[in-house]
């Protein structure tokens, strides 16, 4: 055995849980943007428009840059997955794209226009739109992407488009708006907030149909899926995960019925987790799923080396001045004139 | 045209080229603006004199519009290297991606995070803290200047590992970082930034106090743009001569076509400059030509005679060379044109501030200059993409210069969904850039906030002991940024 052989194996997994850390982090935090944005289609009223944008105004655009990060590190931690993955759904991502796009424009032009219509509609439209590619991405993880022996995508540029794949991407839209509505529960008062209450308690019903839905049919419908959920070790965690799920549900619901304000964020922070672990096992040690895995994809042990030197040594700053952002801008949001 | 529109790489390459067109008109202000921001903040700190906050408060509002787009058109750049170029990103990733990464990390996330204190958090935190935050802002952004400066410099000329199988092998990251065009090419760019901005905020400034509107107010930023620039335009010319002496050492072919040479100038003999031609690909030289002789000797060795032969486009197969050679010539010759106007308009100025006749009064007397000024606003924008244009289709036929050609890098999808995302973001581009120009002549007919008091935390002394935390989120819902 080479003295450098277990690094082969290590140095992967390393970026394999930093790249989703990254993911965890874009998805928990844009996805309450994307959530108030998507939530802004049905807000009545310039005002209360008004303040679903200001409480997004300073975090969405570092909210957005973990996905930035995600790509960037994707690219060099795993350049035949950051090639394979992109080529394969390419018309989701530019999706995603052109949503986000929209989405971030729209604060801008938005905050100089007089007539605000427009702008209401393509900042909503945007987000939704971004929520669905992101969906249809995700649902890519379970269907899996058709490659050659060289690990290089040979499959069909529609291959991302299935009726389950629907299904994911409707679910992930319902957890954005979700965890959109507890954020908002957090940062403002009265009728919105009220409204808000009403609305997360909507989604946890029909993220939960989604979510059960998914979990039932993923080892249903794919026998790699099912191998993996029902043998040990990760029997034990797959069974875990349902009934911490199930509970954190419970616990959500309960707190949103006693109209607890921070609370609510917090379990649905939990619930995201969970899932997000339970995604992690499921596709590990694959990076394309189902069957290129992280050793095969990854760059070289020096690249992997040079860039946690210095991704790693940032990452606890990043985090660092990302809370200090969230406790300046701490507390309620109010409205204009009030 | 329709071989173009049913071509993968061809369509591939446009919607890079759109994309990164469009998105560099953004950037290239907010970068080099940072900095000014920076100057401004610090005068208000330093001196306490109340304009200097307006004036980091008007030039923000500006800033956070152009800022937003540069987000927003950004995003398919980060994507694109893996949605059009997969097979480019397998090869070189170990290293490109790895610099991307950096980028994210260091300066993307440093940048977006104390954006929103820089532009909200005047009630909230305490001066110097700002202050902080508006330095981190602008060192985020030219570290993404750095980044990007860098790994392009190394797609022009690789360094620090080996092709081995169509897969580029790192052996030394820091020689692949420091690679021939890295250091240079960043300075040029940092300096770009800053005179586009300087130019913009110069022109803006000369178009009020030609309206005779808020002339003092307008005068400060004329001259601070202006003080910057004495040193900034003339040090921009000299860069842009290194860069091109280096592109003639290390990338011949690029340098063939910037001149649009394509015979030899041997050793020893002068060699002609070409001031305006009219390059023909099929003929293989130029139908009609204008000469200065003995003056490209000088440029390229500052000698009468070269010791080393130039090579025109000739000397290799038309695969091996750039085919827009017209494209690359006359971007070539319109930077250095504006370049050079730049300098001087800031030479002219300055001899008329010296003479005692830049007083905010008598400032509206100078028509004509001020007049120039605001025709050099948005100059600086064409310079910066012509330069690229230069850089980029320069060196093809290589997308990694002698190494990796740009045909064997594109993925292999149908031209029909190229067409689909290209049409669509060439679509949605035309329609930000019109409202952008919009929404910006606005902002500045609407002209600065004179009356808005200095913030809290440094009105009233008491407030600045009390940590900011304490304060609830009391913005005021869209007036936040006023």
């Amino acid at each position: 055995m080479q003295p450098l052989e277990p690094l082969q194996h290590f140095l992967p997994q390393v970026w394999f849980f930093i790249l989703g850390l990254f993911l965890f982090l874009y998805v928990l935090l844009d996805g309450f943007d994307l959530g108030v944005g998507i939530l802004s289609l049905t807000a009545g009223g310039e005002e209360r428009r008004s303040i679903l944008m200001t409480s997004l105004g300073n975090v969405w655009d570092a909210n957005e840059t973990w996905l930035v990060l995600m790509g960037g590190s994707l690219f060099g931690a795993f350049p035949l997955a950051y090639a394979t993955i992109l080529n394969a759904l390419y018309l989701p991502l530019v999706l995603m794209v052109v949503g986000l796009i929209l989405r971030a424009v729209s604060f801008e032009f938005r905050e100089n226009a007089e007539n605000k219509t427009i702008w209401n509609l393509t900042f909503g439209a945007g987000s939704f739109l971004a929520a669905l590619g992101q969906g249809f991405a995700l649902g890519t993880v379970f269907e899996g992407i058709k490659v050659d022996e060289l690990g290089h995508f040979a499959g069909g540029i529609w291959d991302w488009l299935t009726w389950h794949s629907v299904v994911v991407a409707l679910t992930l839209i319902q957890g954005y708006v979700l965890i959109g509505s507890t954020y908002l529960i957090l940062k403002t008062t009265g009728e919105l907030q009220k409204t808000h209450y009403r609305t997360a308690t909507i989604a946890t019903w029909t993220t939960l149909a989604g979510a059960v839905f998914i979990t039932v049919t993923t080892p249903i419908l794919w026998d790699h899926a099912r191998d993996l959920l029902f043998s040990p070790p990760l029997v034990y965690v797959f069974a875990a995960i349902p009934v911490l799920g199930l509970t954190l549900i419970v616990a959500l619901l309960r707190s949103l019925k006693l109209r607890q304000e921070n609370a609510p964020i917090i379990y649905t922070f939990l619930i995201f987790s969970l899932s997000f672990i339970g995604l992690g096992f499921l596709i590990f040690p694959n990076i394309i799923p189902p069957s290129v895995t992280i050793y095969q994809a990854a760059a070289a042990p020096s690249s992997l080396v040079f860039m946690l030197t210095f991704v790693g040594f940032l990452i606890p700053i990043v985090l660092g001045y990302n809370i200090y952002n969230y406790i300046v801008f701490r507390g309620k949001i109010v409205a204009y004139g009030e | 045209m329709l071989n173009v529109l049913s071509d993968t790489v061809t369509l591939s390459r446009l919607q890079f080229a759109l994309t990164a067109i469009f998105h560099m008109l953004w950037p290239v202000l907010t970068t080099g603006m940072a900095i000014y921001l920076v100057i401004m903040e610090a005068l208000w700190l330093k001196t306490r004199n109340i304009t200097y906050y307006h004036h980091a408060r008007f030039w923000t509002k500006l800033y956070v519009l152009n800022f937003g787009i540069g987000v927003a058109t950004g995003l398919p750049m980060a994507f694109q290297f893996g949605l059009n170029w997969a097979p480019f990103s397998e090869s070189v990733g170990d290293l490109l991606g790895t610099l991307l990464g950096f980028e994210g990390t260091m300066a993307f996330m440093l940048e977006a995070s104390f954006l929103g204190i820089m532009v909200f958090g005047w009630e909230r935190v305490p001066p110097l803290i700002h202050f902080i935050s508006t330095i981190l802002v602008a060192i985020g952004a030219n570290l993404s200047t750095f980044w990007i400066l860098t790994a392009n410099s190394w797609l022009q000329t690789p360094a620090g590992g080996i092709f081995a199988n169509g897969k580029f092998i790192v052996q030394d990251y820091f020689q692949a970082i420091a690679n021939p065009f890295m250091l240079n090419s960043f300075l040029h760019m940092f300096l770009a930034t800053l005179e586009t901005a300087l130019f913009v905020i110069g022109g803006i400034s000369a178009w009020y106090l030609l309206k005779k509107r808020e002339t003092e107010f307008f005068s400060r930023s004329f001259k601070v743009a202006l003080v910057a620039l004495i040193a900034v335009a003339p040090l921009q010319i000299f860069l842009g001569h290194l860069s091109a002496e280096q592109v003639y050492h290390y990338q011949p072919t690029k340098l063939a076509a910037m001149e649009a040479l394509w015979e030899t100038v041997p050793a020893n003999t002068p060699a002609d400059w070409s001031v305006l031609a009219l390059p023909s690909n099929q003929l293989e030289k130029n139908t009609w030509e204008l000469k200065i002789p003995g003056v490209l000797s000088y440029l390229l060795e500052l000698k009468p005679t070269l010791d080393s032969p130039v090579q025109g486009l000739k000397e290799w197969a038309p695969n091996d060379r750039p085919k827009m050679v017209g494209m690359v010539y006359y971007s070539f010759r319109i930077m250095i044109a504006i370049g050079m106007f730049f300098a001087a308009l800031m030479g002219i100025t300055v001899f008329q501030w010296w003479r005692g006749k830049l007083t905010p009064e008598m400032m509206a007397q100078h028509k004509w200059l001020l007049l120039s000024w605001v025709f050099a606003g948005p100059l600086g924008y064409i310079a910066v993409e012509c330069g690229w244009i230069v850089r980029c289709v320069g060196r093809q036929p290589w997308i990694v210069y002698g190494e990796l050609r740009t045909v064997e890098s594109a993925s292999n999808l149908p031209p029909g969904v190229i067409l689909f995302s290209l049409s669509g973001l060439m679509v949605m581009y035309a329609i930000f850039f019109f409202v952008t120009l919009y929404f910006g002549r606005k902002i500045i007919a609407k002209g600065p906030n004179l009356t808005l008091p200095a913030p809290r935390t440094v009105v009233q002394p008491t407030l600045v002991t009390e940590p900011a935390q304490h304060i609830p989120d009391q913005r005021p819902a869209e007036a936040s940024q006023s």
